[in-house]
């Protein structure tokens, strides 16, 4: 994890760099800033606050750490409109991932495919319980593309709390790695664990 | 030696003032004086204190001090001074007298840096036809400097907080940043041009704004410093039981003050500001949050926020741009009271 030092430096000067933290950080990436000033860390704090960030901080012997977690890419420039009317609940996860591993779904006609990976997609969201990871590779990767069908839905899932992780072989073997701008771009070794931590893996 | 008075603070000029909201709390329990000669007291937080002398005289009354917002001890010494005497400007009246105020380490700094302080102080009030009749210096880390002023006022002729009558139009006079460009300084992020801006505005009397407000007979102004434009205007819709609204997109800014502000460049004192006002305060959903938070940004020697009657509110921009007030702007208007205090929008 990224570690930001702060140490020694006076306001503003933490929050400068919390900032560009949080604007070179990637959707799901979390950081440690460091500060020995308690008038900095209560600005950082008040800062994450009012752009609804999550974080969570502790203290010794005068130093605060504040651990802090990106959630989507737009949140630091989002409309104050679009975090105060959309409220979003809290929404309970299961032990299942789904891994998407084509841009359409079963096999068939291709169109007809894309057409139900739209609504399986739609559908996750209506989920009483959802996914507690989705996983994409091969051409699974395009899903998650800028101009893919159900970039919506998964801004959306995203939102109501769901982490994704896509494979980055695969997003710059498809030449995507610029075009995916949700989720996490991650390594085999992590998809792997996920899948086998998994109580079960749905597969679209 | 070459004298930097910024490696001396932390926060220099009226960001190093104390919290508005732990002033209150402290001043809740000192009586106020009851003397119906005093016309305005801090009651209603105005700019000054008025004390009437006879029907045809008050006096107007104010001190202010802080340490250096800049390196060079001569035009600290004229931004102090023009700081302190701007309180007398914002509320109608004309300076006449004045204190100096001095906290001088003289271990740490040579005395032509002591020497250099005063004579801008000196100048900036001569300039505003101010004589400075004695003082005080103690020795002290950090230096600070200001002035205690005297002006004259007729009593029936007092500009106020509590002036700010419903359908009034806000005009202010500066453009807002000082505390984002001095900070931005500090950081090494504010280009040398909008320093230089901000130090002129800083310097510059509020002279000419107030002779605009005489001139129209205008009620209700303050100045704008060390609690923001949110929060003298808090203090103003208070005291006239009113409430305001602010477009902070119409908010003359120096320079490059937004970037600055957007990259995070956000001095403490701000958010001490904000502490102050949200509980009166409504904020639009779709309110920027870098424009937020230049409406709390402490400035130091900043412009009037004066409550201008719509029908003449074009001659007093035009005569407030004549007299070289180039970014004067209407930012806002008064409403009747609501459920808050201040509306801020984008």
């Amino acid at each position: 994890m990224q570690i930001i030092d702060t140490s020694g430096q006076q306001c503003p000067a933490p929050l400068i760099a919390t900032k560009r933290a949080l604007k070179d950080a990637r959707t799901g990436d979390s950081f440690k800033v460091i500060t020995d000033n308690q008038t900095a860390f209560n600005n950082i704090s008040r800062f994450l606050k009012d752009n609804k960030t999550e974080f969570s901080s502790g203290e010794s012997n005068d130093i605060w750490t504040l651990t802090i977690t990106k959630q989507t890419p737009e949140l630091i420039n989002a409309d104050a409109k679009e975090y105060c009317t959309t409220e979003i609940p809290h929404f309970s996860k299961g032990d299942f991932i789904i891994a998407f591993t084509s841009d359409k779904m079963g096999n068939g006609d291709e169109e007809l495919g894309q057409l139900l990976m739209v609504n399986f997609v739609k559908a996750i969201k209506e989920l009483d319980i959802l996914p507690r990871n989705m996983v994409f590779y091969n051409k699974g990767v395009t899903l998650g593309a800028e101009d893919s069908p159900v970039i919506d839905h998964l801004k959306e899932l995203e939102k109501m709390g769901v982490p994704f992780l896509f494979c980055e072989t695969c997003a710059k073997y498809y030449l995507l790695e610029d075009k995916i701008k949700i989720g996490t771009l991650s390594n085999m070794f992590e998809i792997t664990q996920v899948m086998s931590s998994a109580g079960n893996i749905v597969k679209p | 030696m070459k004298v930097d008075l910024l490696q001396m603070v932390d926060s220099g000029g009226c960001s190093a003032k104390i919290s508005p909201r732990q002033l209150e709390e402290f001043l809740k329990y000192l009586p106020l004086p009851q003397d119906p000669n005093i016309l305005v007291n801090i009651d209603t937080h105005d700019d000054a204190g008025v004390y009437k002398v006879n029907d045809d005289l008050a006096l107007v009354f104010t001190t202010d001090f802080f340490p250096p917002v800049c390196s060079d001890p001569y035009e600290f010494g004229q931004i102090a001074a023009a700081n302190s005497i701007s309180d007398v400007y914002a509320m109608g009246g004309t300076p006449v007298i004045a204190l100096n105020i001095m906290m001088f380490p003289s271990s740490k700094l040579p005395l032509e840096a002591y020497a250099g302080i005063l004579k801008g102080g000196y100048d900036i009030a001569a300039e505003a036809g101010v004589r400075i009749i004695g003082g005080h210096t103690i020795d002290d880390f950090p230096p600070k400097y200001g002035l205690a002023v005297v002006g004259y006022i007729h009593p029936g002729k007092i500009i106020t907080n509590s002036g700010a009558k419903p359908g009034d139009l806000l005009i202010l006079t500066k453009p807002v940043g000082t505390g984002v460009i001095l900070a931005g300084q500090r950081m090494k992020m504010a280009s040398e041009d909008d320093v230089n801006l901000a130090k002129k505005l800083m310097k510059m009397l509020n002279f000419s704004g107030a002779e605009v407000m005489k001139k129209y007979n205008i009620k209700g102004a303050t100045d704008v410093t060390g609690y923001g434009l949110a929060g003298h205007a808090l203090k103003m819709a208070r005291a006239s039981n009113v409430s305001l609204e602010l477009n902070l997109n119409k908010v003359p800014l120096i320079g490059d003050t937004f970037r600055l502000v957007d990259e995070g460049c956000i001095p403490g004192a701000s958010f001490r500001n904000l502490d102050f006002i949200e509980d009166d305060s409504h904020f639009n959903t779709d309110l920027n949050y870098s424009l937020k938070m230049i409406a709390m940004d402490a400035q130091t020697s900043g412009g009037l926020l004066m409550c201008v009657n719509p029908e003449i509110s074009d001659n007093v921009i035009s005569d407030l741009h004549n007299a070289g007030l180039k970014d004067a702007s209407v930012i806002g208007n008064v409403i009747e009271k609501g459920e808050r205090y201040l509306y801020l929008n984008n």
